[in-house]
């Protein structure tokens, strides 16, 4: 903690620092001395380099502005974007952990395949070979219409253009999205 | 949404139906309180809960769920009655008003209030408060759309805000909200069974129309559908696919559904998971391509042929997005897609190519226009800007033309250029909205923030209503009066939409041999952008300046009428007030309204349904859900029950209870006390997932990825119902009855 006390950190500059040195409270009340002060460069600037990006919150349709600090490939942190001409500055609770999308531990990391009831790990060239057989094998016995796609309003447009011009030129109108809802 | 967030600053009133957005929107919400504060408005709130809406609302309504009709005919008598009507506005600029005011009329204040439960004297003081207090501002979400009569509230409100004058207005309009980031733009796109992108819909000359555009022939095309006439049948819906797995109600397509593929499409956002979850252990295959897991591989007992697919996130691909105003906004790639992840369009094309269409499907991206003929121009394409030009060129409908990548980014980098109420755009933005808010007719048009404004020139984002049922109807004019001239255009009043046979009439031009030559047939498929540009230059949209029609002959109902829900507590009105006859092949499959109807549900399940969204969680939640910190704010499923309801079931706050619904599926949660729903309703959020009927199905997860918080789906006891143009569940309206468990 006397690390804190000396440069009398406000809220932010905690929240830096934690970033910063990548651990927990919890370590730091110890005072490991593998601590060492931050230099001020560091706190006004630790993920030197960075880049800003701007993007578009997901989780409603007022589209929040975003921006995402990102350092060697990594969403370091998340910015309100303060000069976005819809939310100004503004998140809701969910806006806010549009990071959780990246740091969350429950992505699908892999192709997975159910086999006997169990999801097993496959490749990628495995689970395209596997589907498209079945999907193949499926048209070829009872024509295009025994497929249903449904699709999405968190694709982006292009993709969601894409996506209904795929189920097209397979073949089908049995194509939805959750306009239906 | 015809006007725009920031656009609700400039309202007076402000009136909401079936929406939360306090919770749902809490940035749009924003607005809504700057218009309270800087504006002085007046918040009224329409809803079968008292919500943190309506919390912050002047004047609340306790509705009963399902009357949102009776209501507004209630408005509208005391509107007619005091003269509080736009009369002008009407004459010039509505057909069939006149069925309406008589409709009206029958619906007094007493009538109303015997059947939505809102007092005859609260009733008018929203009315005055409403009608006196101009402009105002219609919102609404799925709280008036998802029932049977969904599609007749969606006609109701615009038809209360004609009477009143309030559409074209700054500070009015109809403002739906959207609930996800990219439901417009998806829904601009058509993944839809019943339409092309744009809204073309599937007739011959649609699929031509795209086929040249894609750069494939048309006989190819339609060799790829099962036979001719499924290519212009409308498919199979989000709402009751899993009839054309299970075919319990008599369908009509050319084969079962034997796979679903789903990209992006939370399966518990739908009503009868019990059936759902019959159809998917009933499905050859599922393939489901997703960042998280979808709740369909959990939802199954089938046992193989399942596969997930890691799908990027949206913060891990670029592209365009629309906000629930219109306007596209540009979404940069923050980083690239994780673990063995892959784009949504990079699966696509890797399917594509195994499927043997692949130089088919991306053709379109490298063509551009010459002659007024799509033509391929190059021999590669860049994703997503070339998907973007694709796009743009093609889709004139709703104006798409102005929207290039170059704009769109233009505007990403000079967010701070922008006004927020006016979206208008300063110094290197000025003479464009944020967004280009569509319809943004060509390459140099500025977009449009406010839908049908007369008052501004089409080259600032004026326009009248769309011209798009021909001229007259039985001897009655269907175009604008002279009155809805629109600002600065040189053609006065209505004008027919353009087309390359009366383009010279309407304008008083002279087209070049070579002009008529590459001109497309109308506005629609005029890739030469000649129609467009003659059409601004005289200062007129080109789709036409007509009146908005009150009164639809092609619709079930010509004008809105009450029908009470299929599950109704007030079984005495559904004899007064009775639904639909059955519907046969509705979106391929038989749909039951009076056969649901006519029995009477209301004394074994007599307690209403609401369901709802929660702050922390968006959809079916799979997202939220998946937050290590969001899950704590509301770790589980409950149902919010009002301390009178629950002390009948000796129910005490905290206790497990099951929900019963007449379909006979059961779900078990935990009772939360609440005065926020009446004692004769029960609320469920729907974010939830991962247990079936009070099993736990956490087992069926892949290792490891089982989400922070999983529980019973609120759409497992959701009732049977759908709407009858199209098709979305009720699941606004139902009954259940409880129990203690």
């Amino acid at each position: 903690m006397s690390t804190l006390e000396k440069i009398k950190v406000g809220r932010r500059s905690f929240l830096k620092l934690a970033a910063l040195s990548g651990i927990t409270g919890a370590t730091m009340l110890n005072a490991s001395s593998a601590l060492r002060d931050a230099t001020e460069e560091e706190i006004k600037n630790p993920f030197p380099g960075s880049k800003k990006v701007k993007t578009i919150c997901t989780t409603c349709s007022v589209g929040c502005g975003i921006i995402a600090e990102v350092h060697n490939g990594v969403w370091v942190r998340q910015e309100v974007a303060q000069d976005h001409p819809i939310s100004h500055g503004s998140h809701c609770s969910k806006g806010i952990d549009s990071i959780d999308y990246i740091r969350t531990e429950k992505r699908v990391k892999h192709p997975l395949k159910r086999v006997n009831g169990k999801y097993k790990r496959i490749s990628w060239d495995e689970a395209i070979k596997e589907i498209s057989e079945k999907m193949l094998q499926i048209r070829k016995e009872n024509g295009p219409d025994a497929v249903m796609f449904l699709g999405s309003a968190k694709m982006s447009t292009e993709q969601a253009y894409y996506f209904r011009k795929f189920a097209a030129m397979w073949g089908t109108n049995n194509i939805d999205h959750q306009a239906r809802i | 949404m015809t006007n725009h967030l920031g656009d609700i600053q400039n309202s007076k009133a402000i009136i909401i139906f079936g929406a939360n957005p306090a919770v749902n929107h809490p940035v749009g919400f924003k607005h809504i309180l700057k218009a309270k504060e800087r504006n002085n408005a007046i918040l009224i709130v329409i809803d079968p809960r008292f919500t943190k809406t309506a919390a912050k609302a002047d004047l609340y309504a306790n509705i009963r769920q399902g009357t949102d009709i009776p209501f507004m005919y209630g408005m509208l008598h005391l509107i007619f009655k005091h003269g509080w009507h736009d009369p002008e506005f009407i004459k010039n600029r509505v057909f069939g008003m006149d069925h309406v005011i008589e409709e009206a009329k029958k619906w007094t204040p007493e009538k109303v209030e015997d059947v939505t439960g809102v007092s005859a004297d609260l009733l008018y003081k929203i009315t005055k408060a409403y009608a006196t207090n101009k402009p105002g501002t219609l919102l609404w979400a799925m709280g008036l759309t998802q029932h049977t009569i969904g599609s007749s509230n969606t006609r109701m409100a615009p038809i209360l805000q004609l009477a009143l004058g309030n559409m074209g207005k700054f500070g009015g309009g109809c403002n739906i909200l959207r609930g996800h980031d990219n439901v417009q733009g998806a829904t601009d796109m058509c993944c839809l069974s019943h339409t092309l992108p744009g809204y073309y819909g599937l007739s011959e000359g649609s699929w031509k129309y795209f086929a040249h555009n894609w750069g494939v022939d048309f006989n190819w095309l339609q060799n790829r559908f099962a036979d001719k006439k499924w290519m212009h049948t409308k498919g199979f819906s989000l709402a009751k696919w899993w009839q054309g797995v299970l075919q319990e109600e008599k369908i009509y397509s050319s084969s079962p559904i034997r796979a679903l593929w789903i990209q992006g499409n939370g399966i518990t956002s739908i009503a009868q998971q019990v059936k759902v979850q019959q159809a998917l252990d009933k499905l050859d295959l599922i393939v489901i391509a997703e960042p998280f897991v979808n709740e369909a591989a959990v939802l199954t007992n089938k046992k193989d042929n399942v596969y997930i697919l890691p799908t990027a996130s949206q913060f891990e691909c670029e592209g365009s997005v629309t906000a629930t105003n219109r306007s596209a906004q540009w979404r940069s790639k923050v980083v690239d897609p994780l673990y063995e992840s892959k784009t949504d369009e990079e699966i696509l094309f890797l399917f594509a190519k195994q499927f043997g269409f692949y130089d088919e499907l991306v053709r379109g991206m490298m063509m551009g226009v010459k002659d007024g003929k799509a033509v391929k121009v190059k021999n590669s394409f860049k994703w997503p800007e070339d998907a973007t030009r694709e796009i743009a060129r093609i889709i004139k409908t709703i104006g798409l033309t102005g929207w290039t990548p170059e704009r769109l980014k233009k505007h990403q980098q000079n967010w701070h250029m922008f006004d927020e109420v006016t979206l208008k755009g300063i110094g290197p933005m000025k003479g464009e909205y944020y967004g280009l808010p569509w319809p943004c007719w060509t390459e140099t048009h500025p977009g449009s923030p406010v839908l049908y404004n007369i008052d501004i020139p089409v080259n600032e984002g004026g326009m009248g209503f769309r011209a798009r049922f021909g001229v007259e109807y039985k001897g009655e004019n269907l175009l604008a009066g002279d009155r809805a001239t629109i600002k600065n255009a040189k053609v006065k009043g209505g004008y027919p939409e353009l087309t390359k046979d009366n383009i010279e009439k309407v304008l008083g031009i002279k087209l070049s041999s070579k002009e008529k030559e590459i001109m497309g047939k109308n506005w629609k498929v005029d890739l030469s952008g000649l129609i467009a540009k003659y059409a601004l230059k005289a200062g007129i949209a080109p789709y036409g300046n007509a009146k908005a029609r009150a009164y639809v002959w092609t619709f079930p109902d010509k004008i809105p009428l009450h029908r009470e829900p299929l599950h109704t507590p007030r079984f005495d009105l559904a004899k007064k007030y009775p639904t639909y006859s059955d519907k046969k092949n509705h979106y391929r499959v038989d749909t039951k309204y009076i056969s649901i109807q006519q029995k009477d549900y209301s004394k074994e399940f007599p307690i209403m349904l609401v369901t709802g969204r929660l702050v922390m969680y968006s959809g079916a939640g799979v997202i939220e859900r998946n937050s290590k910190y969001l899950v704590q704010l509301s770790p589980e499923m409950y149902a919010d029950i009002n301390p009178e309801l629950a002390y009948k079931y000796n129910i005490k706050d905290g206790d497990m209870i099951w929900i019963h619904s007449p379909e006979g599926a059961k779900i078990k949660v935990k009772a939360r006390f609440t005065y926020s729903v009446a004692p004769d309703r029960i609320f469920l959020p729907f974010h939830f997932a991962g247990v079936m009927q009070g099993k736990d199905l956490s087992e069926n997860y892949p290792e490891g990825l089982v989400p922070y918080a999983i529980g019973e789906s609120a759409n497992t006891v959701t009732n049977y119902g759908y709407d009858i143009v199209t098709q979305i569940p009720e699941t606004k309206a139902g009954l259940v009855r409880i129990e203690k468990a």
